[in-house]
C-alpha cells in the first residue's frame, strides 16, 4: 500500500474466471470474478454479508451496481448476473474469461442474518433480482449456517422459465428435505410441472406461515409491490417483511446523492430494508 | 484574540502570505466575482457582490476533477491527492458554514473521500464577515448569521480604514501572529456593528415546525405550484454552497474516470436503465431539492441544510424565491396527508 490515503471510488482489480448466458434470450449472463490479489479476496471475504452489492468497473465504459450472486463458501470468486441494459451492461456482457475488470465493494448493509437466527425463512424473489436471495439461500445451504435458521421456503417467479436463473442448482433444490421451493411462470408452458401465475397470487396459494417467520422479497418494483400486501394479508407484520431497494448510483458510498430515499442512502443504509423503515420514509422510488 | 489589520497593509500582508500557500480571494471576472489564485498583480474585490457566483465549495468539489487515470488496456490509478498549502480569504460566513455541513459527508467514519480530505486538510479559511447584509441573503433566518464563525479560521469585521480580526483557531492564531492587538474601543465597534448586522436582516420565513409540514405534504399539489414556473436549469443547486451531488464518467478519450457537478433538477439524474423515473418531473425534483435541505439534512445533521446564502434567489432565471416558498409551505394543512 502507498502513503495515498485509501479511496473508497478505487476499484479492486480482478479477471474475469467464466462467463456464461444465464437465459435462453441471452439477456442475462453470469460472470465470476476472480482476484487478481489474495489480500484483496481476504478483506472481501471478511466483510462480505449476502444482499451486499458491488459496483462493476469496466474501463472506459464506466460503473454498473449489481447485486453479490455467491456464498463466500462457495470459493475465492464473487459472481454477479448482469441484465444487458445500457453501455455498461453490453461491455461487462462482451467479456471474457481473462479479461481484466475492476469491482468495488461489498457496498451496502445486506440481509440482517443475526437478527433472522432461529427464525423460519420465506425467501421471495422475481426475475433477474433474485440474483442475491439465490446468495442468500447458498449461504443458508451451507452446513454451519443451516441449522441457525429454520424451515426455508423459496418463492420464484420468472416471465418465461427460459428466463429462470441459476436453473440446475434450483432443480436440485426440488430434492433437498431442508426446504421447500415454488418456481412460477407468468404464462403457461408445454411440460411445465411448477406453478403458473404471478408471484403475489404464487405467495398467496402456497400461504407461508407468518409464525416466528421473516420474509425477504426481491424483485421489479412492480411485483414487490403487490407482494407486500400479499405478506400483510398472510398475517406477517411489517417488522418481519423485508426488501432490498435499488436507485440509480454512481458512487456507493453516500457522497454523489442520488439513491436518496428521504435522509437514507440506499447505497449506504440500505439496499436491505424493512417494511417497517419504508412506512417511515417517503415514496420516492 | 482581536487583532488589527491596517487595510493599506492588506496586499501586502496578502503577498507575504503567497510565499507560504496558495492565496484565493475574490476577485472580479467579466460581470461577476470569482475565488482566483492571487498573482503577482492582482485587485481585490471584496466589497463589489457579496458573494462570489460559484461558491467556493468548488475548491474542494471542482466542478469536474479525474479520479482515476486508465494506465493501460483495462488498467487504472487513483489519481494522487495532494494539496499545496492554500489559503482562501473574504470566503462569506455562510459559505464557510456550508462547509462544515459538506465535512459530514464526504468525511466518514466508513468512506472519507481523499479528494475532499486533502484539501480541507490543507485549506486555512480566513473569512470577511457582512457588514451590509445582502439582500437576497436569509442566512440569520437558517441559524447562520453574517458574522457566523462555523467554518473559519479567523473572521474579519470591516471598521472602515481597518479590518478587527478575531482569530477562532489555531492555525488562525499562527496566521495573524505578527498583528497588534485591537483596543477595547475598537473590540466593541466591531461587536456593535455585528450585532446591528444581524439585526439588520428580517426573517423570511417561519422555520419552526417547517420539517412537519414539508414531511406530512409530501403528496401535495404545494409541489405543482412552486415549480410550475421552474425551467429545471439547475442553477439553483450548482450555485448553492451545500450542494454536493456529482455523476461519475468514463472519459475514455482522456483515459480517466471524471466527477462531475451533477443535480437533482435534471431529468436523468435520478433516470434509470430501466426507464423508470422516480422523480419524472419538475415537480417531484422541486420536492427533493427543497426536501433535502429543509427535512432531510435536519433527519441527518439536525441543521437546516442551507445558510441562507441567497444565490439560488438571485440568480434564478425565473424569479423563483424559496423563501416564498418556505413562507407558502407554512400555510399548508398539518395533518398526515394520506393515511
Amino acid at each position: 500500500m502507498s502513503n495515498e490515503a485509501h479511496s473508497p471510488y478505487l476499484p479492486i482489480p480482478m479477471h474475469v474466471l467464466h462467463a456464461y448466458y444465464e437465459s435462453n434470450d441471452r439477456s442475462l449472463k453470469t460472470l465470476e470474478l476472480s482476484f487478481d490479489d489474495p489480500q484483496d479476496a481476504r478483506e472481501f471475504f471478511a466483510a462480505y454479508n449476502p444482499g451486499q452489492f458491488c459496483l462493476l468497473s469496466v474501463i472506459g465504459k464506466g460503473e454498473s451496481a449489481l447485486g453479490i450472486a455467491s456464498a463466500a463458501w462457495e470459493g475465492d470468486f464473487v459472481r454477479f448476473t448482469v441484465q444487458k441494459m445500457g453501455s455498461v451492461t453490453t461491455a461487462l456482457h462482451e467479456l471474457k474469461p481473462g479479461d481484466p475488470i475492476g469491482i468495488r465493494g461489498p457496498l451496502g448493509n445486506g440481509f440482517p442474518l443475526e437478527d433472522w437466527k432461529g427464525k423460519n425463512l420465506v425467501i421471495i424473489g422475481g426475475g433477474c433480482a433474485f440474483s442475491t436471495l439465490y446468495a442468500l439461500t447458498k449461504h443458508l445451504h451451507h452446513p454451519s449456517n443451516r441449522g441457525d435458521y429454520g424451515k426455508m421456503t423459496v418463492i420464484y417467479g420468472t416471465r418465461t422459465s427460459g428466463l429462470c436463473m441459476y436453473k440446475q442448482d434450483i432443480a436440485a433444490w426440488h430434492q433437498r428435505d431442508d426446504m421447500e421451493v415454488h418456481q412460477a411462470i407468468d404464462v403457461p408452458e408445454q411440460d411445465w410441472l411448477h406453478h403458473v401465475g404471478y408471484v403475489p397470487d404464487v405467495v398467496r396459494e402456497v400461504q407461508p406461515s407468518p409464525v416466528n417467520s421473516v420474509a425477504v422479497v426481491c424483485g421489479p418494483p412492480i411485483m414487490t409491490k403487490f407482494t407486500l400486501p400479499a405478506l400483510v394479508e398472510l398475517g406477517f407484520t411489517p417488522e418481519t417483511i423485508f426488501t432490498s431497494l435499488e436507485k440509480r448510483m454512481k458512487c456507493g458510498v453516500g457522497k454523489c446523492g442520488r439513491c436518496n430515499l428521504g435522509p437514507k442512502y440506499i447505497c449506504k443504509d440500505g439496499p436491505v430494508f424493512s417494511l417497517a423503515e419504508l412506512n417511515n420514509l417517503p415514496a420516492d422510488l | 484574540m482581536n487583532l488589527i489589520l491596517k487595510k493599506d497593509q492588506l496586499n501586502h500582508q496578502l503577498n507575504a502570505w503567497r510565499q507560504d500557500y496558495e492565496v484565493h480571494a475574490p476577485q472580479s471576472l467579466e460581470n461577476y466575482t470569482h475565488f482566483l489564485p492571487l498573482q503577482d498583480e492582482f485587485e481585490l474585490a471584496l466589497d463589489k457582490a457579496h458573494n462570489t457566483r460559484i461558491p467556493p465549495k468548488a475548491l474542494f468539489l471542482p466542478t469536474s476533477e479525474a479520479l482515476l487515470k486508465f494506465t493501460r488496456v483495462g488498467g487504472y490509478e487513483q489519481v494522487p491527492t495532494e494539496t499545496a498549502p492554500r489559503l482562501i480569504f473574504g470566503i462569506r460566513p455562510c459559505d464557510a458554514h456550508a462547509m462544515t455541513m459538506l465535512d459530514t459527508v464526504f468525511e466518514q467514519e466508513r468512506y472519507t473521500d481523499p479528494h475532499w480530505q486533502a484539501r480541507h486538510d490543507a485549506t486555512l479559511l480566513v473569512g470577511l464577515g457582512c457588514h451590509e447584509p445582502c439582500q437576497t441573503g436569509f442566512c440569520t433566518t437558517v441559524g447562520s448569521g453574517p458574522f457566523n464563525h462555523a467554518g473559519l479560521d479567523a473572521i474579519l469585521t470591516d471598521l472602515g480604514e481597518i479590518f478587527l480580526v478575531e482569530t477562532l483557531t489555531e492555525k488562525g492564531e499562527r496566521l495573524f501572529s505578527q498583528l497588534e492587538t485591537a483596543t477595547e474601543e475598537q473590540s466593541t465597534q466591531a461587536s456593535e456593528l455585528q450585532q446591528a448586522a444581524a439585526a439588520s436582516m428580517p426573517i423570511a420565513f417561519e422555520k419552526e415546525g417547517l420539517k412537519e409540514k414539508l414531511d406530512q405534504n409530501f403528496d401535495s399539489p404545494y409541489w405543482e405550484e412552486v415549480s410550475r414556473s421552474c425551467l429545471g436549469c439547475g442553477v439553483c443547486t450548482f450555485l448553492c454552497p451545500t450542494c454536493f451531488c456529482f455523476d461519475i464518467v468514463d472519459e475514455a478519450q482522456r483515459g480517466e474516470r471524471v466527477r462531475n457537478w451533477d443535480t437533482c433538477m435534471f431529468r436523468t439524474y435520478s433516470l434509470e436503465a430501466s426507464g423508470h423515473n422516480p422523480r419524472p418531473s419538475r415537480v417531484e425534483r422541486t420536492r427533493q431539492r427543497l426536501s433535502h435541505k429543509y427535512t432531510y439534512w435536519v433527519d441527518q445533521i439536525n441543521q437546516i441544510g442551507c445558510t441562507g446564502c441567497g444565490r439560488c434567489v438571485r440568480y434564478c432565471p425565473v424569479g423563483l424565491d424559496i423563501r416564498a416558498m418556505l413562507r407558502k409551505a407554512q400555510q399548508l394543512p398539518s395533518e398526515v396527508a394520506h393515511v
